[in-house]
């Protein structure tokens, strides 16, 4: 391998390195602008080093001292989820009639968390909310690790584990045919279809980068991994151009399933006749809690990451905090509205069994689960309403935390208060967490940020080609010979 | 090591891979979007078909000046989810209406019963068609391809992330060293180069 050319210096190969000239012709009126993508005027070279020399540069010690945490708790958990397995789920304080408890409370609420990566990476894609770009990559990978945690409950809360392959339609040689009128059954193929299509939606939308990556690789080993992940990326105009039709696809399908996927797991709970789940407003409860619970994890998670690598606050501007804010503040009142109306419609239906559940919930001996949803989930999102509140980011990272505490609450007051109490007294019992129960939920919160931490190390976490392609000078200016350039 | 690639009119350019192999294509570095789009619209007008733009980011206007065809991703999506809607509904309605029909919770058999199948039918629509999108999108852009003539060239391997590059290639029939050197120049090429093919022994000799 030869050449004679000269090296591209840094200083004179992009035009777009000289910033503000806007290739939208005509005057711009500054008071409707929109802010910028990027702050401080970066160029396409600048915002390549900064994203890559996250992953290039070396090991910090916060990110061991992190991952050693993170790991250890999620080593614990696998144990717990090991010793249940051998055991069996008598371990766990799921017992008549809470037979779902813990476990199917943490399913929801990592599935729940997943559904605002969707949104963020995909609804606003579709309608064209540019400034989403630069979170989205995070935003998606946090929907993938929060599926997969999700993903660790449904199989082993069966209790026979190894009678898992029941839940799919294999050839009938056993005399053993799924139900497929049974929700539980189509939970089954929501969270797959999900995983699939978020992971898809990820891993294909990161090529160009990690083909960067590869370009920039300076060992042997990087460049052989990298070169192999990124499938021989060219950034030639065909493969941009299937690329982005299927960009423009897979959010497609990604935004209906951040409806259909709570709506499927609601009905888990809706399409029973257990007072307190039997209720029309469910995928709309579920969806909302959903998207809510998501954007705080994506507060929760953006903050520190800004912290650690300051480069990052030039990319993920107090800007895009703000709009996830109002998202947060948003959906948080769609999900108060949903408490009071199901509240009202618990007492307006006359239904002496509903009646009785939600006033169990309230004064019985979970009162106080109950109590701490409502407080958080009423009143913590109504902060943000104030602009003071959304620009002072500790003050959001505590909220946005309390806000993930609440939809916790929010999944076991749900799951669990309406079990307890049923249509018979006779069958009426309580729930008590054990040991068990609380390593294997940290031990998901483990694997989750264990996950997230490798991803921060390893890939690029801001999806840099097609931040890019938005930067001011990136696009040609309008060239009435060539037609389509727009 | 440097060779000059020269033909037979005595034009002389700078090589990257190997000589004794046959030429690739002749590449050339571009500055800046504009530049790059109006040397692929006059490329295209010149006749050319056999070339390609690389670019760091999708260009607006670059496919539509390489007159490129919209891309036929989204009929192979289509079709996959058609037929994934097809496989669920038979997956579901044959076993449990046909060959073993079970009544469970005193629910129906017949058209009545349809929407309890639409949740899976749903799903797996979805999936099949992102499955058929990723998977089309890989192939249809020539993937997954790790060795390519076009890694020959070292300025082209370090800074595709970065600048703009065109390559002409040689099996289109207008080729003509002269003819595509002199046209890059015209239209602001800054760095030109013959890229030949790279054989296995040049690979080991590096």
């Amino acid at each position: 391998m030869s050449a004679s050319t000269a090296q591209i210096s840094d200083e004179s190969t992009l035009t777009a390195q000289s910033p503000v000239t806007s290739h939208d012709s005509g005057p711009e009126l500054s008071a409707i602008a929109r802010p910028p993508q990027v702050l401080n005027n970066r160029g396409p070279l600048w915002v390549t080093d900064a994203v890559c020399s996250i992953v290039e540069g070396k090991t910090p010690l916060w990110w061991i001292i992190g991952i050693s945490i993170s790991g250890t708790f999620a080593g614990i958990g696998g144990a717990c989820i090991l010793y249940m397995i051998c055991t069996g789920v008598g371990v766990w304080g799921s017992n008549s009639p809470c037979f779902w408890a813990w476990d199917i409370t943490n399913f929801i609420f990592w599935v729940s968390m997943a559904h605002a990566g969707s949104l963020i990476s995909a609804l606003l894609f579709l309608t064209r909310q540019k400034w989403s770009i630069s979170i989205s990559r995070s935003a998606e990978a946090m929907t993938v690790f929060a599926i997969m945690c999700a993903g660790v409950y449904p199989a082993i809360h069966i209790g026979r584990v190894w009678f898992v392959w029941f839940l799919f339609p294999v050839p009938n040689n056993y005399g053993m045919w799924p139900n497929f009128s049974s929700p539980l059954l189509w939970d089954v193929f929501a969270v797959t279809s999900y995983l699939t299509v978020s992971s898809l939606f990820w891993f294909a939308g990161m090529i160009p980068d990690l083909a960067v990556l590869r370009d920039r690789a300076t060992t042997k080993i990087r460049k052989f991994a990298y070169g192999i992940v990124s499938l021989g990326w060219l950034g030639s105009a065909r493969q941009w151009r299937h690329f982005e039709m299927m960009y423009v696809l897979l959010a497609g399908i990604t935004s209906v399933l951040v409806v259909t996927v709570t709506t499927i797991v609601s009905s888990d709970c809706a399409t029973s006749v257990v007072p307190g789940w039997h209720a029309t407003i469910f995928p709309f409860y579920f969806m909302v809690g959903a998207v809510y619970s998501g954007s705080a994890a994506v507060l929760t998670l953006l903050l520190p990451l800004r912290l650690a690598y300051p480069q990052l606050k030039d990319l993920i501007t107090p800007s895009h905090l703000d709009k996830v804010c109002k998202l947060l503040l948003f959906m948080g009142s769609c999900v108060g509205y949903v408490y009071v109306f199901e509240l009202f419609t618990a007492w307006y239906s006359g239904n002496p069994f509903e009646r009785g559940t939600f006033w169990e919930r309230f004064t019985g001996g979970y009162s106080w689960y109950a109590i701490t949803c409502l407080s958080i989930n009423l009143t913590i999102p109504q902060f943000f309403w104030f602009k003071k509140v959304r620009q002072c980011l500790p003050l959001v990272f505590v909220l946005a935390i309390l806000c993930n505490v609440g939809m916790w609450f929010e999944r076991f007051m749900i799951v669990t208060t309406s079990l307890i109490r049923d249509f018979l007294p006779s069958s009426w019992g309580n729930f008590h967490a054990t040991i068990v129960d609380i390593l294997t939920a940290t031990g998901t919160v483990g694997i989750f940020f264990t996950l997230f931490l490798l991803f921060i190390r390893f890939v690029p976490i801001v999806n840099m080609s097609e931040l890019k392609a938005t930067l001011p000078g990136s696009q040609p200016s309008h060239n009435p010979t060539v037609g389509g350039g727009h | 090591m440097n060779y000059l690639h020269s033909d037979h009119e005595g034009h002389h350019l700078p090589v990257a891979g190997a000589v004794e192999a046959p030429l690739y294509a002749i590449g050339a570095r571009f500055e800046s979007p504009d530049a790059i789009v109006k040397a692929a619209d006059t490329l295209r007008e010149k006749g050319f078909t056999c070339f390609e733009s690389f670019t760091p980011y999708p260009v607006h206007g670059l496919a539509e000046a390489m007159r490129l065809p919209k891309s036929i991703l989204s009929l192979l999506v289509l079709g996959g989810g058609v037929s994934a809607i097809l496989i669920a509904l038979s997956m579901e309605l044959i076993p449990s209406t046909l060959i073993y029909p079970l009544i469970v919770d005193g629910k129906p058999l017949n058209l009545m019963a349809l929407p309890q199948y639409v949740p899976i039918t749903v799903a797996l629509t979805l999936m099949i068609g992102a499955v058929t999108a990723v998977a089309g999108m890989i192939l249809l852009g020539g993937m997954p391809r790790l060795n390519n003539p076009m890694f020959a060239w070292d300025l082209f391997e370090k800074g595709a992330s970065r600048s703009f590059f065109i390559a002409v290639e040689a099996n289109d029939s207008k080729f003509k060293t002269a003819v595509v050197t002199e046209l890059l120049q015209g239209v602001g090429a800054l760095d030109l180069v013959a890229i030949h093919e790279e054989t296995s022994e040049s690979a080991n000799r590096e």
